[in-house]
């Protein structure tokens, strides 16, 4: 038997490992809500892009810039019982850019294409339109950078998207880099039981 | 074609012909008065502006109308309330079906037409308040598409029905029998002769011609009935969080729009030449 280690291995190890680190880190969050401990938490009504009344400001990345974990603990999810499955989604697409000949925007929003959209139920080929619309993320390439948030929010969008934490992969430091750097101190302790998932 | 703004009224405040928390409809009838919904009460201004009545109706008012008679009719919660000019409640229509959120009220050939958010759709009743058709719910999504949450319609003169369908980015045309015949209307993210954003047009007004606000960034436009952008009324002088803002006309072509978050109604007329 070679002692070299081959690319199948290095992959099998690789895999194992991730999978080792999410199931330590999910039971590791279970372990803090089983005794009462306190985890991190994006509050939205406090976020940057996703807070009422800021309009007109570009996005906040810090979640992406700021933390220590790869690809960043923080990800955006969309609440799908308060989406509008809208035929144009700000948050998709880059509402700005030059329109296709479908009469829909050119460019996606999300520079890591991590949001995918699809029709619900039989798509109106006489007129797309004609349809709700589901946008799904993807948390394997999201990193948090805020973008679509911004875009969802009140009044441009109904404010389904918001940024949280992925309890499986944040280290919990005492000293979040993300909480230090976030210009609203949104990044806020909460008892594990009240954490959003 | 250009608009002017040649008056402000209402405001955020606790003062007479002042409003508490939400300015959620405007309507004007023949003789140039002024009917704001908001809050839970009808406030009523003259042609001038000047503070004439107002008075308090069952719950928060959504949306307000004036019929040929003088009658008020006020849009709330599984419920029209009808006053007379004076403000004297005349009657209630309660339908928890086909009333959900009443936030648009016109009327065509003696005809009452509710506009549902809950429903996403135009009801259509007679006079006595006996269900006739909807409007605008034939179609594959069985009604508006309406993310922004109101129901909007204007009725031209011929008795077309001229209803906001934001999610399409239209304003659809309908026979009061809820024929749709036709639209006007793209997505478009910068020209303003489109509609932007996710669901815009929220808010339609019918008169010498089609009156529209979109939301975020709110503005006021005018078109014609062919669909052509005739012009951008107001853009900037609203907040910029506002949405949902009525919009309605009077018959000397002034335009009123309600600024939602400024609880204002900003007033413009055509400037002349």
């Amino acid at each position: 038997m070679s002692d070299r280690f081959s690319r199948r291995d290095l992959l099998h190890t690789a895999a194992r490992g991730t999978v080792l680190a999410t199931l330590g880190g999910g039971a590791g969050f279970l372990v803090k809500k089983a005794h009462g401990q306190v985890v991190w938490q994006v509050d939205s009504a406090r976020c940057l892009n996703s807070r009422l009344g800021e309009v007109g400001v570009a996005a906040c990345n810090l979640c992406t810039t700021e933390c220590v974990v790869a690809l960043s603990a923080v990800r955006a999810v969309n609440d799908h019982a308060r989406c509008g499955r809208c035929n144009i989604c700000p948050a998709y697409f880059n509402i700005t850019s030059a329109v296709d000949e479908r009469g829909l925007p050119s460019e996606k929003l999300c520079p890591r294409d991590a949001i995918t959209r699809r029709p619900i139920g039989k798509a109106d080929p006489e007129d797309p339109a004609n349809n709700f619309y589901e946008y799904l993320i993807d948390e394997e390439k999201c990193d948090g950078c805020g973008k679509c948030v911004m875009q969802c929010k009140e009044p441009l969008g109904l404010g389904s998207i918001v940024l949280r934490i992925r309890y499986d992969r944040c280290v919990d430091c005492n000293r979040c880099s993300i909480s230090r750097a976030c210009p609203k101190d949104a990044f806020v302790r909460v008892p594990a039981g009240q954490a959003l998932p | 074609m250009q608009y002017r703004q040649i008056a402000v009224i209402g405001g955020k405040g606790p003062g007479p012909g002042q409003f508490g928390a939400a300015l959620r409809g405007i309507a004007v009838d023949a003789a140039g008065n002024l009917y704001a919904a908001n809050d839970a009460q009808i406030t009523v201004f003259d042609a001038s502006g000047r503070l004439r009545r107002r008075w308090s109706t069952a719950q928060p008012v959504h949306a307000v109308a004036v019929a040929g008679d003088g009658a008020v009719y006020t849009g709330q919660i599984h419920q029209i309330e009808v006053f007379d000019a004076t403000g004297k409640l005349v009657r209630t229509w309660r339908d928890d079906a086909l009333l959900g959120r009443v936030t648009a009220i016109g009327f065509v050939n003696g005809d009452v037409l509710a506009g549902d958010a809950t429903g996403r759709a135009i009801r259509r009743f007679d006079s006595q308040g006996k269900f006739r058709n909807n409007i605008g719910r034939d179609n594959p999504l069985n009604g508006l598409l309406i993310p922004n949450g109101v129901v909007d319609f204007g009725v031209d003169a011929h008795g077309i029905v001229h209803a906001a369908n934001p999610g399409k980015h239209r304003v659809e045309r309908y026979t009061p029998d809820g024929e749709l015949l036709g639209h006007i209307g793209h997505f478009h993210g910068t020209d303003p002769a489109g509609f932007g954003g996710c669901c815009n047009p929220t808010n339609v007004a019918a008169g010498d011609r089609i009156y529209v606000t979109e939301k975020a960034g709110p503005r006021a436009k005018a078109y014609s009935f062919n669909g052509d952008l005739e012009a951008v009324i107001a853009s900037d002088i609203f907040d910029a969080n506002c949405k949902n803002m009525t919009i309605a006309v009077d018959r000397r072509g002034r335009v009123y729009v309600a600024d939602t978050v400024k609880l204002s109604i900003f007033v413009f007329e055509q400037v002349a030449g």
